[in-house]
């Protein structure tokens, strides 16, 4: 069970190194993310970097570990704490034609640089036709001991912005794919990264360089054919432990993996539901008018 | 001897290098914005115009003044009560019209109004967002663009000093002098943020001097006299130009009319206004001291004042001539892939 085995240092502050791919490819969630950025600043010059102690000391769960060294200062670039200025930072050279990804230590902070995403940068391209090819990116969730300032899963505020993607994967390679979609992508995209799944989900992650994971398309983890569980992120690991035990009871469940919350895979969902005739919608975040309540 | 150098040196300072044409052009500029301001009340009085109005009006000075200084492929981060600035750098005042009447040939093709209006593609100017000062953390961004490919640009922002007040405000200042970064900060200190005046803004007796403590030099200087504010706006620009990095500007004026259309700012004392529209007016002082200096001359000015005012009505001529949005298109171009601003607007309705 999820809840029941918090290890050490699971939390985050990022104190351990992030660590590698095993032999046989398996990389950790973690590992895929920083994966991903890596191989999109090596294929293109525009993309860079942005945020708070991403350079010398590897961000604050060491996804950019190893970065600064290689691409430098400029590309990995240390910002004041000023989220509004990060978040308005990238509109501006998004602008002029730079791809710029910003981390956020935790997704919680994203409040703090709320204004330019959401008033800003959401509406900016429908208002005048300028793309801003932009990627905020940080840890959202709980379960792993944090505050109550460290645990947020902020999804439905930015899934309440008309002209942001928002994106919650919850597998290494989804991760990795979706990511490298988002730096692609010439809209503003919001990547929650789940910091549960950091470093305890890992599984073989494609190497293949045009791996890429199409956004706003859900994926069924588990088919099954009694009732139909809709969710994201982290509780697709929960929902999978769930359907494993029911299972057992002769319960046939099936696991429908939104991995992108705006915009939204309806097809995908209806067509299980068709199959199933029941579902369960789950999500982590705050119930009232959260991911799937209408 | 002597005394002819000082006085060819006189001569050539008080129009700071700028050539009889374009101080012709600067007074072109100043009496277009003036014009601009004033009909467009009067149709809005009329109930002949949607939605609201900012007017910039007595801030002509800072506004044509600052916007002067930038080149082409400089950029300008306004906010709706800078429309001045943003026709000086060179929107075309047909569209920014069909743009007031919600019209498919605005540059925001009708999908908002009024002077949140900009031109990135063809004039590099921000389509302004209400909450201020917003523009000004873009502005860093822009400007640690060409920083990043070396381009000898600047990037320009403008605000009011009402917008000084909020953390966004300070927080680009910051940035801006951590990375060294070539932009130019404005502050149209027209003294009244809404209804507030400066004193319940902030508690230092200027804005220019907060720029200090940040790490760059603060200039105050007086909007009411154009070419003042393009002297000091033009040595920031080339400083920013040469990698000197930024520098804030409090240019000082007064609001003339409300904050909006609807507001009859009676909270503004009778004789600071009356001062003001007798011994400040920002466009009367420049023709009157173009006039002094015989760089132009009556029939000249007179001339200006007709192709203003033709321009104004071909420019509304062409608004009212243009077509609303069609509604079926209301959802596109939220996302890029869609293609809507990729096509060109239909004048049969909808993009083509």
């Amino acid at each position: 069970m999820a809840t029941a085995q918090v290890e050490s240092g699971a939390a985050g502050h990022g104190a351990e190194p992030r660590g590698k791919r095993t032999e046989a490819g398996e990389a950790t969630y973690l590992i895929a993310i920083a994966e991903a950025l890596w191989e999109e600043m090596e294929r293109d010059e525009r993309v860079y970097l942005l945020g708070e102690d991403i350079g010398a000391y590897g961000g604050a769960f060491k996804v950019t570990e190893g970065f600064i060294e290689r691409f430098g200062p400029e590309r990995v670039m240390d910002t004041p704490i000023a989220e509004e200025t990060i978040v308005g930072m990238a509109i501006g050279s998004a602008m002029e034609g730079f791809r710029p990804i910003a981390e956020f230590q935790y997704a919680d902070f994203m409040t703090s640089g709320f204004d330019e995403i959401v008033t800003a940068a959401a509406k900016y391209h429908y208002r005048s036709g300028v793309p801003l090819p932009m990627v905020l990116r940080g840890p959202s969730g709980g379960g792993v001991r944090a505050s109550s300032f460290h645990s947020s899963n902020p999804e439905p505020w930015f899934g309440h912005a008309p002209g942001l993607k928002v994106i919650c994967p919850a597998f290494p390679s989804d991760a990795k794919g979706l990511l490298k979609s988002a730096v692609r992508d010439d809209n503003p995209c919001v990547f929650l990264e789940h910091k549960w799944i950091y470093r305890r989900i890992k599984e073989v992650v494609p190497e293949d360089q045009a791996f890429l994971v199409p956004i706003g398309q859900a994926k069924v983890q588990r088919e099954g054919t009694d009732v139909s569980i809709v969710t994201y992120g982290m509780m697709v690991h929960l929902a999978l432990e769930a359907a494993e035990n029911l299972s057992q009871k002769g319960v046939s469940v099936e696991v429908v993996d939104l991995r992108t919350v705006h915009p939204l895979d309806s097809g995908t969902v209806l067509t299980s539901v068709e199959k199933t005739s029941r579902a369960l919608v789950l999500y982590e975040s705050h119930r009232f008018l959260g991911v799937g309540r209408r | 001897m002597a005394t002819d150098v000082s006085e060819k040196q006189a001569e050539a300072d008080w129009r700071v290098g700028l050539s009889d044409d374009r101080l012709r052009d600067l007074l072109y500029k100043l009496k277009l914005c003036r014009y601009f301001d004033e009909r467009i009340e009067a149709l809005y009085r009329q109930g002949r115009l949607p939605g609201a109005i900012y007017s910039g009006r007595g801030q002509e000075g800072t506004h044509v003044g600052v916007a002067y200084t930038l080149r082409d492929d400089d950029s300008l981060f306004p906010t709706h009560r800078d429309l001045s600035a943003q026709l000086t750098k060179g929107l075309d005042l047909k569209r920014v019209m069909a743009q007031f009447w919600g019209r498919i040939d605005g540059f925001t093709r009708g999908r908002d109004g009024n002077s949140h209006v900009g031109d990135w593609f063809g004039n590099r100017t921000w389509t302004p967002v209400s909450h201020l000062p917003l523009a000004y953390p873009v502005a860093c961004g822009a400007a640690l663009a060409y920083k990043r490919r070396g381009e000898q640009r600047v990037a320009m922002a403008i605000c009011g000093e009402g917008a000084t007040s909020n953390g966004r405000w300070h927080e680009a200042l910051n940035v801006s002098a951590v990375h060294r970064l070539p932009v130019v900060w404005v502050v149209n200190n027209n003294q009244w943020a809404y209804s507030t005046p400066n004193p319940l803004e902030f508690a230092v007796p200027t804005v220019a001097e907060r720029a200090v403590p940040y790490g760059f030099p603060g200039i105050r200087v007086d909007g009411a006299d154009v070419l003042d504010v393009y002297r000091v706006a033009l040595q920031a620009v080339d400083r920013a130009r040469a990698g000197g990095g930024p520098t804030l500007i409090e240019s000082v004026s007064l609001r003339w009319r409300g904050h909006a259309g609807h507001d009859p700012a009676k909270y503004v004392p009778k004789e600071m206004l009356e001062e003001y529209m007798q011994h400040k007016d920002p466009v009367k002082r420049f023709e009157e001291l173009l006039l002094s200096h015989e760089v132009t001359d009556a029939e000249a000015v007179k001339r200006i004042q007709e192709r203003v005012e033709r321009e104004f009505d071909e420019g509304f001529e062409f608004a009212q001539a243009s077509p609303f949005p069609v509604p079926s298109d209301v959802t596109k171009g939220l996302w890029v892939e869609d293609g809507y601003w990729r096509s060109e607007p239909s004048h049969e309705g909808g993009t083509g």
